[in-house]
């Protein structure tokens, strides 16, 4: 192992709850001695394993590709695999995603994301398949560049957490989910589009985002959902004219 | 520490096995200065929504007479329209520089046979037409010609 | 009154588009002059007489743009009220306030018609 340099002590106040317990959620603080590399995540690992097991939070690959570990890390949505405890001072508050309903301690529910994503038809919709003799689908770098920005999301829920949409109206889609929608309605291969157009001016309507721009302020992925949700919008006006114009099976 | 965001927001239909802690946000969600940037745009709409009708001012003098028009006129020289009318300049301007960095990204890649141009020429060519549109009411407007 | 806000969201929102493009666009130039040159006399000899202003606003394109002028900003300016209204007072204030600010919106623009027809 490198010489990872000097420890230096850092104070973690981090909000937990225990819903056996806590009538509502509470900080709990940590002095942790931290290496100069190290990430949040390794400062809350380092409080699990050697302080207090209690603690609860989500984490996996630490690499930022599985979007496990987003937290609030004095006030902004971040991937703690990611967030270096050399950009912060003495002091570090940690704190589960905002605009999620809590389980317990950093852990939020996630459900309500995961209906979301669903009402948007994230898979390849085609009016009939493709025999398997018939071969791929063909797909040019020209027609994959038009929706590959948008394919790169970990579903890491950031983008909700800054939202102040998200955290006014409970029925917006919101970014990751219109984001994925948008991919797929720029896939050559998806003609689904009508379908999820109709979603996006549904009940969770892309028209709720008012551009505030902070889904991708904070995306770690650059998927810049605020690009896909204003993108959005414009198809879902264009369809909902020629709907007018084209007859459509419903 | 926290403030409630809407309680039922990112709920899910099926309530959760456990009892969860009420969604939060940051007591500083709404003052950080990336946010107050996008509530101050959001709220120049007041200044918008005022200055479409003061225009309309404009109009109705016009159908009026000369009397009623040197009687607008008049008024907008006064403090409180001056000051208005300044304010609105600011807030245009300040929509503008927004609005137009955020634009190109909001043009999908195709619109049935449409491309948009690049974004950095579609960011100048907003400026270009604002300047150019500017200049020629600043002409026309400011009596320099016809 | 959500459903029907839903349901009209693409016009309301092609009129908020058009208001924030061609308003900010034409409103500089217009406040500069009309507004705040000629009122403060900044403007050249004749520039804010009664026969140069009707002059330009009896034009086809002069109509036009006055129109634009009027009505465009008041759907931006619902449009965005609306959503500071929904920021900070949730969805039941969104449908109040943004359906009262759009009908404001559509009576300003009728009467921005109206005027600029009569010129």
């Amino acid at each position: 192992m490198s010489d990872a340099g000097e420890l230096q002590k850092k104070t973690f106040v981090v909000t937990r709850f225990d819903p056996d317990v806590d009538e509502v959620p509470k900080t709990q603080t940590y002095e942790v001695p931290c290496r100069p590399d190290w990430k949040v995540l390794d400062a809350l690992n380092f409080i699990k394993d050697e302080i207090d097991p209690t603690l609860s939070h989500r984490w996996s690959c630490r690499m930022a590709v599985c979007g496990s570990c987003g937290m609030n890390v004095n006030g902004e949505p971040k991937l703690t695999c990611k967030t270096a405890l050399s950009d912060y001072g003495d002091v570090v508050e940690v704190a589960p995603l905002s605009n999620f309903p809590v389980i317990r301690d950093l852990v939020i529910e996630m459900d309500g994301f995961m209906e979301k994503f669903r009402d948007v038809k994230p898979w390849i919709i085609r009016a009939k398949e493709k025999a398997a003799e018939e071969g791929t689908y063909r797909q040019s770098p020209e027609e994959l560049s038009a929706y590959k920005q948008y394919s790169m999301c970990i579903n890491c829920m950031l983008c909700y957490a800054a939202c102040p949409v998200v955290a006014s109206e409970p029925h917006f889609l919101g970014p990751a989910a219109i984001a994925l929608g948008h991919r797929y309605n720029m896939d050559s291969r998806d003609e689904g589009a009508p379908e999820r157009n109709r979603v996006f001016r549904g009940e969770g309507s892309v028209f709720y985002c008012s551009y505030a721009n902070e889904c991708s302020e904070v995306c770690p992925k650059n998927v810049d959902p605020a690009a896909a949700i204003n993108q959005a919008k414009l198809n879902a006006v264009v369809d909902w004219a020629t709907s007018f114009v084209v007859r459509r099976k419903r | 520490m926290a403030r409630p965001s809407h309680p039922q927001a990112m709920t899910p239909h099926r309530p959760a096995p456990t009892r969860t802690a009420p969604p939060t946000v940051p007591d500083d969600f709404y003052t950080k200065p990336r946010m107050l940037t996008y509530l101050l745009f959001d709220a120049t709409g007041i200044v918008y929504l005022l200055v479409g009708f003061v225009a309309l001012r404009v109009a109705r003098a016009l159908d009026s007479g000369p009397e009623a028009w040197a009687d607008l006129m008049s008024d907008f020289a006064q403090p409180l329209y001056v000051g208005f009318h300044l304010l609105a300049l600011v807030s245009v301007l300040f929509v503008g520089v927004r609005f137009f960095r955020l634009f190109p990204k909001a043009q999908p890649a195709r619109l049935g046979p449409a491309k948009p141009p690049p974004r950095p020429v579609l960011h100048a060519m907003l400026y270009v037409v604002w300047i150019v549109v500017t200049i020629a009411l600043l002409v026309v407007l400011g009596g320099v010609w016809p | 009154m959500k459903t029907l806000l839903l349901r009209l969201e693409p016009v309301i929102w092609l009129l908020f588009g058009a208001g924030i493009m061609v308003g900010t666009i034409l409103l500089p130039g217009y406040l500069l002059t009309v507004a705040l040159g000629g009122p403060l006399g900044l403007l050249p000899e004749g520039a804010r007489s009664y026969e140069r202003a009707l002059a330009i606003a009896s034009n086809p394109l002069g109509r036009l743009v006055l129109l634009a002028l009027i009505a465009l900003p008041l759907w931006k300016g619902a449009h965005h009220v609306r959503a500071l209204a929904a920021d900070f007072f949730g969805p039941g204030a969104d449908v109040v306030v943004g359906s009262l600010l759009y009908a404001i919106a559509a009576v300003g623009s009728v009467a921005a018609i109206l005027a600029v027809a009569a010129i």
